[in-house]
């Protein structure tokens, strides 16, 4: 009631607008509008299939919406660009933004308790999609819908990024989709390439082979690099550390980096259950097996070699570091490429940094006899809509769903602060095309190659596990690699601690 | 207390008073200070008590409303199965299940670990403190000083550490180094030093308050025996533990009491600077409470978690109360 | 030391313990203040000026914290770019809100329990007191689902309420005290004079007013440094400094100059308070047990 946020109405309208607005509430009044949670109302006008499709996005102006998201780019964006929704639909959104695990948080509360304060969430896949699924409305009705507009490129698997849709969309159940992709995180490697060619000689002559990073480049390789450079930075050299991970207090990312590591020997993954599905009773878990003890030693061998400040960086931390110049690759998140192409806040800005699909699987490390792949994972963010909602709101919802995943404003998000596409039209604009070669006006398409082009088709994509109990478990497998990292148990020991735990956790 | 010190009918040691025991529920066996004046219940007013219950009313209603009835529904709650989709009962198997959670009882360990601790160092940092502060020539400016730390937010005391200690440009990280007590790793970064991290905040913002508790009882050492002691030649060493202590026992009493359970209570500057980790290292019991009930969303397990927490701080609660109403305890 | 002024003559003992005193308070106030410092100056300069760092060792390189030319585009991005007057403002209406709700309630409620006598009296203060105690993470479950079934989450009048859980035992606790030392035969001698009933007690409220003045301050104090009530009961409308503070922290980058700023923004009114108050705060954060 005090709050003015930002994209308020009255701070953007203009005078002739609000007198617009006055005459749409005016007449609205007769139509009469209902509140509905949090700063939400809804009106609506009837329209058919037979409507023109201005009068299918203006059905319900004058309704409120809000919108919870995480505070990336994207959502910034869309923020600044809410007129134009508003200008097409005549729904206004309030667009509140917070960190992942706060929003996690509150929208786990609002569904949970049977309200709908926020209408429209970000479903981050596991964070949020896996424990909450059943809470989202299944959009696939309003698809075909002809009362509805709808974008002309669709919804199908193929309008997005291969494996987004399921990523994001379908959990547990294959014929319900509950999220539509909106913006995407796939890890990539960022490397020094000025640094690689600068000490490629000396490497070679140790090592006997080239420094380098392609598509070929295993985690041994990464373990080599990365100790190559703590000996030199060791021995006085004016150069950064070569490795660091994701540890921090972010639970999901550190999961998300040892899992890259297990699944690029063999595809292993925690449970034997459809993985871009998930399963709601995944059983037992493999870890404690001979794969999962061996890459835990190899994730312990990594850490070693890494920064000093391995344990304490976060996701924001460890690019921060790769940023100021402290090391030669991170396995980083490829919307993260915008921040280090910039030159202000950068050292690794201007060329010196390249961008290569996550290391492969070394075939001596593998004991399960499967596939060696350069294993991709993601945190695919998918918007979709609260099922404790009524179904006007529902559909009302609907319209900012289609727009904001839209290709058009995919578009201009990208150009403008720095997106991650989700839509496959997008990738194949000429604009974007063009951007993917430097110098690039969108940097972050830099990496598109590298994280679209190869990581996250299969084989390589790892998506799971989804299981309801998923945020625990993040927190289960960051807690006790950290504890084996800092000294305190062995290798097998944590495995076999992850074991008992996970099974716990999943009644298995 | 020294506004009301100039009234008339004040008894006058109410004002130098450092630490006054509070006879207030206890009138029927109280035994009336020399001086105190009539108390309502001598006097046996007229009116009905009813009139006062009117005035407690509104207050009472509020406090039962967003203290009371959570309570009962926390105890409610702890006896269920909350997960994804509705409640199932499940009686004391919550609270069985906690002695076999092993991050449940490391989050009591660390708890007491990190209290004890902070306690510790702020004790003995905060009296030597208060003894040197204490008559000295700068006293006020001193103490203005010393106030400072203790009206930052604790959220953002967190991050302002944060800035202090990282590992890439923080000032505390290049002095550690520079003077050899840290290695190249942050000290966020190892299990063991992040602790210590999470401690020496706690005690950059709360020893002030055990200097100033110190302070208010170094006032009231009887100066009489100090004198008589110097007299007969004793040092101010053995004066200091044979008469001051023990003076500044009961206050000192009163700060700890406070301190362990405002370590119960606010987690926020440890949140934002370590959320638990590295691993779970710092993981004291209220963060994993945190992260039982608003991540993992397991309330019913959450509630019970809960519930031993508010356990062990009624039993210090009580323990605090009782120090208040013992006049003893203020005048050894 | 205490007993300074009675010993007059000085040894080498002493002379030493003098000297030892002072390096203690000289290096403990740097130990306290240094921490403002740095922000201080960092909100002042720009990103990569704050992270400039002397070689490891090399002590007389410290003079780089020093080296920068001042800007304001911190504050500026708060205000401008980010709607920190708003999260002022919220921050102002509901610890101001939820401190004066609390002394009213809580004055009327202490000024009973100083007149009165019952059984069950103590059980009854145990209680309230102990629901200051409580953890806040403890009291924040159910206290939210509460909360969102009367629709009060993310509202200005919610979070006023979430704060009172915490002030109003407090102003309860520490006013029975003011009152207890207020003799009833003030109130009596103007009854006599046919003063009704709550005009006695409004006739004593004089002596206890500038201990009531102090103690909304305190409970302003105590509001406006919250932070995880204002996490989760405030979120969303109700955004006060410290979420916003934390909020600066994001995926892309840590705008450490902002929150450096953020930081400056959130704490000098507390400073300001603090120091008028400053003889009521030692008897108001150790719940009125000692008494300065």
């Amino acid at each position: 009631m005090f709050h003015r946020p930002k994209n308020a109405l009255y701070k953007r309208v203009t005078r002739r607008r609000f007198l617009e607005l006055g005459g749409i509430g005016a007449t609205m009044l007769g139509t009469g509008s209902l509140a509905i949670g949090l700063n939400s109302t809804i009106m609506s006008t009837r329209v058919q299939a037979a409507s023109s499709d201005d009068a299918k996005w203006k059905q319900f102006a004058g309704s409120k919406l809000t919108f919870l998201s995480e505070n990336t780019p994207p959502s910034f964006a869309i923020r600044d660009n809410i007129k134009a929704f508003y200008d097409l639909t005549g729904i206004e959104v309030e667009v509140l933004t917070d960190d992942l695990p706060v929003v996690q948080q509150k929208a786990g509360i609002d569904l949970r308790s049977g309200k709908s304060d926020y209408i429209l969430n970000y479903v981050q896949d596991k964070p949020i999609g896996a424990p909450f699924a059943d809470f989202y409305a299944d959009l696939t009705p309003m698809f075909g819908d002809d009362a509805l507009p709808q974008d002309p490129d669709g919804y199908g698997d193929g309008a997005w990024v291969e494996n987004f849709l399921n990523a994001c969309g379908r959990f547990y159940s294959k014929d319900k989709v509950i999220a539509l992709p909106y913006d995407a995180a796939i890890p990539v490697t960022f490397y020094r390439q000025d640094l690689f060619e600068q000490h490629s000689k000396s490497f070679e002559a140790e090592y006997g082979y080239r420094m380098e990073f392609t598509k070929d480049t295993t985690w041994k390789n990464v373990l080599d690099y990365a100790t190559f450079f703590k000996k030199l930075k060791e021995g006085g050299a004016d150069v950064p550390y070569g490795y660091a991970q994701h540890q921090g207090s972010f639970a999901w990312t550190t999961q998300l980096d040892i899992q890259r590591l297990l699944f690029s020997h063999g595809r292993w993954t925690d449970f034997d259950i459809d993985d871009k599905l998930g399963s709601k009773e995944p059983g037992k878990t493999k870890w404690g097996d001979e794969q999962s003890v061996l890459m835990l030693e190899k994730f312990k061998a990594l850490a070693d070699v890494s920064h000093p400040d391995n344990l304490a960086n976060g996701t924001l931390e460890l690019n921060t570091v790769y940023q100021s110049g402290n090391i030669a690759m991170q396995v980083q998140y490829h919307e993260f490429a915008a921040s280090v192409e910039d030159e202000k806040t950068s050292r690794a800005a201007g060329g010196k940094t390249a961008y290569a699909v996550c290391p492969k699987g070394e075939a001596s490390w593998i004991k399960n006899g499967g596939e060696s792949v350069n294993g991709t994972n993601c945190g695919i963010g998918g918007i979709g809509i609260n099922k404790n909602a009524s179904e006007q709101v529902q559909r009302a919802a609907y319209l900012f769903a289609i727009w904001s995943t839209s290709r058009q404003l995919q578009f201009d998000v990208l150009k403008g602060l720095g997106g991650t596409p989700t839509r496959q039209s997008v990738l194949d604009m000429p604009e974007v095309k063009e951007a993917q070669k430097r110098p690039s006006k969108m940097p972050n398409a830099l990496t598109f190659e590298a994280a679209y082009g190869v990581g996250i088709q299969d084989p390589n994509f790892v998506l799971g596990p989804k299981i309801p109990e998923a945020n625990e478990y993040h927190s289960l497998i960051a807690s006790e690699t950290q504890r084996m990292l800092s000294g305190e148990m062995s290798p097998e020991e944590t495995a076999k601690s992850l074991q008992t735990q996970i099974d716990e956790l999943n009644g298995a | 207390m020294t506004d009301t010190s100039h009234m008339p009918l004040v008894p006058h040691d109410v004002g130098t008073q450092l630490f006054r025991a509070r006879s207030h529920s206890v009138e029927v066996e109280a035994k009336p200070r020399t001086e105190v004046t009539e108390r309502p219940r001598s006097f046996n007013p007229p009116a009905p008590k009813r009139y006062y219950f009117y005035l407690m009313a509104p207050a009472i209603a509020i406090l039962a409303f967003i203290s009371l009835y959570p309570f009962f529904w926390l105890i409610f709650l702890s006896l269920q199965d909350v997960d994804i989709g509705g409640g199932k009962w499940v009686g004391i198997d919550n609270y069985v299940k906690l002695f076999s959670d092993s991050r449940f009882i490391n989050g009591w360990i660390l708890l007491l670990k990190y209290s004890v601790i902070c306690l510790a160092v702020q004790l003995t940092v905060g009296v030597m403190l208060a003894v040197v502060v204490n008559n000295s020539r700068y006293e006020r400016f001193l103490v203005t000083a010393l106030l400072m730390p203790m009206m930052m937010a604790p959220a953002v005391a967190g991050l302002l550490w944060l800035f202090l200690y990282n590992g890439t440009f923080g000032w505390y990280h290049w002095i550690l180094q520079s003077l050899g007590i840290l290695g190249s790793a942050s000290i966020l970064a190892r299990a063991d030093t992040a602790m210590i991290a999470v401690i020496v905040v706690d005690v950059w913002q709360w020893t002030p308050l055990i200097t100033l508790i110190a302070l208010a009882g170094l006032k009231r050492v009887p100066r009489d025996q100090l004198e008589a002691n110097m007299v007969d030649g004793a040092s101010p060493l053995r004066n200091f533990f044979s008469i001051t202590l023990p003076n500044l026992y009961p206050v000192l009493l009163i700060a700890v009491l406070l301190r362990f359970m405002d370590n119960f209570r606010f987690i926020d500057s440890l949140l934002v600077l370590t959320g638990g980790g590295p691993g779970s290292a710092t993981k004291i019991l209220p963060v994993y409470l945190f992260e039982v009930a608003f991540k993992f969303f397991k309330l019913g397990r959450g509630a019970a978690i809960a519930l031993t927490l508010l356990l062990v701080t009624i039993i210090l609660g009580k323990i605090l109360v009782r120090v208040f109403e013992n006049p003893k305890s203020g005048r050894s | 030391m205490a007993s300074r002024d009675v010993v007059s003559y000085e040894t080498p003992f002493t002379r030493i313990a003098r000297y030892a005193s002072i390096v203690f308070v000289v290096l403990y106030l740097v130990w306290t203040l240094l921490p403002f410092l740095v922000m201080f100056m960092s909100s002042f300069k720009d990103l990569l000026e704050a992270f400039k760092l002397p070689a490891v060792g090399d002590w007389s390189g410290i003079g780089i914290f020093f080296e920068f030319t001042p800007t304001l585009k911190h504050y500026r991005s708060l205000f401008v770019d980010n709607s920190f007057a708003t999260y002022i403002a919220n921050s102002l209406i509901a610890a101001g809100g939820s401190a004066v709700i609390s002394v009213i309630f809580g004055s009327l409620a202490a000024y009973s329990l100083s007149r009165v006598d019952f059984r069950g009296k103590q059980d009854l203060f145990f209680w309230i007191i102990s629901t200051r105690m409580a953890p806040v993470v403890a009291v924040m479950v159910p206290l939210y689902s509460i909360f969102r079934s009367l629709d009060l989450v993310g509202t200005l009048p919610g979070l006023i309420l979430a704060y009172t859980t915490f002030n109003l035992p407090f102003a309860i606790w520490i006013l029975k005290g003011f009152f207890d030392n207020v003799p009833f035969a003030i109130e009596e001698a103007q009854m006599v004079d046919g003063a009704t009933r709550f005009q006695a007690f409004r006739s004593i409220l004089p002596l206890v007013a500038p201990g009531i003045g102090a103690f909304v301050v305190l409970c302003i104090l105590f509001a406006w440094n919250d932070f995880l009530f204002a996490a989760i009961i405030g979120s969303g409308g109700a955004k006060t400094l410290p979420v916003a503070t934390r909020e600066l922290v994001q995926p892309q980058n840590i705008q450490w100059g902002a929150i450096m700023a953020a930081g400056v923004v959130t704490t000098l009114p507390m400073m300001a308070l603090g120091l008028v108050i400053r003889k009521y705060l030692v008897t108001g954060l150790t719940m009125g047990a000692v008494k300065e």
